[in-house]
């Protein structure tokens, strides 16, 4: 699988080549893709593999006098290279002639393109190709089967997917190679409550293929119990509490509340608070916050889509913002260091700073979600996020979990509130932790956007955390 | 090429099948403050190959389908594997059978306007200098924007005769601004629009600056409780997602929805009923419908149901095809003005406001509202609003005043009585 790219490999060095006669820089990425998802709920079984990653294609970046341009494309051979190199130099030409006046340049030193080689595969057990389209549905209707057999379940959809591709990266100084695989899986169970249909859901990701099902099969029966709870659900009475958020749900601040404030090209922009706030304290002692590949999941990758190598970038150490995330762009119009946080929803889309599997370290004494319980005279346990929203100007906090369950007396009373929003300042959150467990646990199962579009694949997570939030 | 896949189909011998062809071309532009960033212009042209496979069990007809994709580039060896891989894996994805839409033959179908007709990059630049044009405000400012102008040409053929084709063209992108006092604040909004559309994005571009402005003034001081809330804009048109969603054959077939025709949907509203009208914004479906506008509530009460051509099947019902506008016929009761004389918060723009049609929750936290309270008009942020449809439907008021954009088309805003907020205070 996967071969084009070696034959179409020394037409792309020719490609930067001959752009590298006109352009003060030239680099070119090369995406193949396969994928597939599967999924079986009430309204049938369905296969299909559109939509995980974008396709299959190629993106050109150059220098000009005036900066940066990419010319994205999906047919390229050796006889094309004339074709695109005449469509970069007259339609980038036609579209900057047609800028409106008084517009400069955003100054932009050419990114470095150190010398890199690198060539790199990610493991798997099973791969879902080899185990085929039939195993897999049939181990998706017994998960379905499991989740169905609890009382009072509507409906239960299970799914699973797989984005397996290889990336080039080929400038005049690199030539990097890598080949990812990831699998997704999802149960949902939904449960109707007169014209309300409530839904419990829980997504499972890793770097990997196939054995996710295993996982899966274990949580059928807790997903379908979620979903009878919450029929019995009340509304939050507005308030802030005391409040122990599960690893999703540390994994969704850590994401939505911080993670977008430290993405550095809006920094460049002057959209980020954080920026004013290097070397400062924004969160308690127990806080560490790392991005990168030091873990596996789904966004593990070697090097970005500027063909940036990634790294483990630490973004707060002990409670104090140390640094944030940065593309290439960025970080030659910041003059600081690239972290291989260059990524592209697809080859057809433009380079923003991104996220790739972000957390909370679990703190070194190993405190019990037990522990955490009995330490609540009034509060909740927060579980099931279901959406959140960045505020990298304000710090605003927007999240939404599914499931709030009532502490009392350092006791679970079984009282169940949904949905909840989270709201607040990031800052008091964070400085707010008093109390983390000691595993981290992440999941990648779902896609971030930037603003409201660009969708890329990343993984968030952490321990259970203990903090003090407002509720609604 | 077309014509390469239809030869590969039959030697495959696959005779269900439908290829949709999408050829696309971009000109984008990125700016930061009043600098810019970076230029992308894009070709693609793809090809989805949709195979259908057909079984028998128990004497029912089965079918399953599944999708191939397909670039020109590709050998005839490659084209066959994938849709030969595509084929294999039909036969374990069988649902009940369903007839194909009804053919439909047509000469391309070119809409005629400047962003069809004109180079794109002319279109972005046009647009880029409408949203300068309008950064004009005294205290806040253009921080950042992106501009996408998109042209397209589609063609459906199907193994039923059908072959149809058309053009279509959008300028979307977003705008952030920014005020600096007494708070520094930002607000992001996006735009799409399907022709150079230079007033809208100006008119845009001038509200946004005013409530940036009104944001970095606002009060953090909003106490929890029940108010009359008025959703505005793109806000109040995903609220109307939850009809439209309710209403679809896909989520009616496996009973997530239990609409009916003719069900009183808005439980015995006491104040405005809904009309609610879906959009037909192309000639034809992916599927290759021909599309036609498609009244789906009239004064509260469900008349049609919706969707692509399996689950519209299923349900006995013509399919409609699938619709990406909406427009609420209702006509209003009331001002935007009026609305604002009496108590209530006009909430007009949330970090991520959303309504989930399952459940009828919707809610957001705020980035910027105005309290209404003893004559007073104050900008407040902060909080959160969270309500349910189902019961907060009963009550609503819809403005008079009118809102387009791409997807929605109706009242600018709804008045609901007695929603919760969650404040700050």
């Amino acid at each position: 699988m996967f071969e084009k790219l070696d034959i179409v490999k020394p037409a792309l060095k020719n490609l930067v080549s001959e752009l590298r006669k006109k352009y003060a820089y030239a680099s070119v990425l090369a995406v193949q893709d396969d994928s597939r998802a599967w999924r079986i709920n009430r309204a049938g079984k369905r296969i299909n593999n559109v939509g995980l990653g974008g396709g299959s294609g190629y993106v050109v970046r150059v220098f000009d006098q005036i900066g940066c341009a990419e010319y994205s494309f999906n047919e390229f051979s050796e006889e094309k290279i004339p074709e695109i190199v005449k469509t970069i130099d007259e339609r980038i030409a036609h579209q900057t002639a047609n800028v409106p006046g008084g517009i400069k340049p955003l100054p932009t030193p050419i990114p470095s393109d150190e010398t890199a080689t690198l060539k790199k595969v990610s493991g798997y057990t099973i791969d879902p190709r080899e185990l085929g389209d039939e195993k897999i549905l049939e181990r998706l209707d017994a998960i379905r089967n499991k989740t169905l057999s609890v009382d009072g379940v509507l409906d239960a959809m299970v799914s699973v997917s797989y984005r397996k591709f290889r990336k080039l990266f080929i400038s005049e100084n690199r030539d990097l190679d890598q080949t990812v695989m990831w699998t997704n899986g999802a149960i949902v169970a939904l449960a109707l409550r007169g014209e309300e249909v409530k839904d419990a859901y829980k997504g499972f990701s890793q770097l990997g293929g196939a054995e996710i099902l295993d996982r899966m099969e274990e949580f059928a029966t807790e997903v379908a119990n979620k979903a009878i709870e919450l029929l019995s659900s009340e509304q939050m009475i507005p308030g802030e509490y005391d409040c122990i958020c599960d690893p999703d749900t540390t994994g969704m601040i850590v994401h939505e509340a911080f993670g977008h404030g430290v993405e550095m090209d809006i920094f460049v922009k002057d959209r980020a608070l954080a920026a004013s706030f290097i070397d400062e304290r924004v969160a308690s002692d127990l806080v560490t916050m790392h991005d990168g590949n030091a873990v596996d999941d789904s966004a593990t990758m070697w090097f970005d889509d500027e063909g940036t190598l990634t790294s483990d970038t630490v973004v707060i150490n002990g409670g104090i913002l140390k640094k944030g995330m940065c593309d290439a762009l960025s970080a030659a119009r910041l003059g600081v260091k690239p972290t291989g946080n260059g990524r592209r929803e697809s080859y057809e889309r433009k380079v923003y700073t991104r996220m790739t599997n972000t957390y909370f370290e679990g703190a070194a004494q190993n405190v019990t979600l037990d522990e955490m319980i009995a330490s609540i005279k009034y509060g909740f346990l927060l579980e099931s996020p279901s959406s959140g929203m960045e505020d990298p100007k304000n710090w605003g906090i927007q999240c939404m979990v599914t499931t709030a369950r009532e502490i009392k007396d350092g006791k679970l009373t079984g009282k169940i509130f949904s949905p909840i929003v989270l709201t607040g300042y990031v800052p008091d959150l964070l400085k707010s932790v008093s109390m983390m467990s000691g595993q981290l646990v992440t999941c990648g199962s779902g896609y971030c956007g930037k603003g409201y579009k660009e969708w890329v694949k990343v993984s968030d997570g952490g321990p259970y955390m203990k903090a003090r939030i407002r509720l609604g | 090429m077309i014509e390469k896949i239809k030869k590969i189909l039959s030697e495959c011998g696959i005779n269900r099948w439908r290829i949709n062809e999408v050829e696309e071309e971009s000109a984008e532009l990125f700016f930061v403050k009043h600098q810019l960033d970076t230029r992308r212009i894009k070709d693609t042209h793809k090809f989805v190959v949709t195979v259908v496979r057909e079984s028998e069990k128990d004497g029912k007809k089965l079918s399953g389908s599944m999708g191939a994709n397909i670039i020109a580039s590709m050998t005839e060896q490659e084209i066959k594997a994938e849709i030969e891989s595509a084929y294999y894996a039909a036969q374990f994805a069988m649902n009940p059978d369903y007839d194909a839409p009804e053919k439909e033959t047509s000469e391309c179908v070119c809409k005629k306007n400047e962003l069809t007709e004109k180079p794109l990059a002319e279109s972005a630049g046009k647009m880029a200098a409408a949203i300068f044009s309008a950064d004009t405000n005294e205290h806040a400012y253009i921080n950042s924007t992106e501009v996408f102008c998109h042209r397209y040409f589609k063609r459906v053929v199907s193994s039923n005769g059908t072959d149809v084709s058309f053009t279509d063209a959008v300028c979307k992108g977003d705008y952030v601004v920014q005020c600096k006092e007494p708070e520094d604040v930002e607000l992001i909004n996006q735009y799409q629009y399907d022709d150079v559309n230079v007033d809208a994005i100006k008119e845009g571009v001038k509200e946004y600056l005013d409530y940036a402005y009104d944001r970095a003034r606002a009060q953090k001081t909003l106490k929890s409780g029940k108010y009359d809330v008025v959703i505005c804009a793109d806000n109040l048109a995903e609220i109307m997602t939850y009809y439209t969603e309710k209403s679809a054959a896909d989520m009616i077939y496996p009973h997530y929805s239990s609409w009916n025709i003719g069900d009183d949907v808005q439980n015995d509203a006491k104040k405005d009923k809904v009309d609610l009208t879906l959009v037909a914004t192309a000639p034809f479906s992916s599927d290759g419908i021909r599309m036609k506008d498609l009244q789906i509530i009239k004064d509260g009460k469900l008349t049609a149901i919706h969707g692509s051509t399996p689950f519209c099947r299923y349900l006995g019902l013509k399919p409609t095809g699938n619709f990406s506008k909406t427009r609420c016929d209702n006509q209003g009761s009331e001002t935007f003005e009026d609305m604002k004389k009496k108590p209530c918060l006009v909430a007009v723009t949330f970090s991520d406001f959303q309504t989930d049609a399952m459940s009828g929750h919707f809610g957001g936290e705020i980035r910027l509202a105005y309290l209404v309270e003893d004559g007073k008009i104050t900008p407040v942020t902060g909080g959160s609003v969270n309500g349910n449809l189902i019961e907060a439907q009963q009550n609503v008021v819809f403005s008079q005043d009118r809102y387009v954009s791409a997807g929605y088309e109706g009242p600018y805003a709804a008045k609901f009585e007695n929603v919760s907020v969650a404040g700050v205070e």
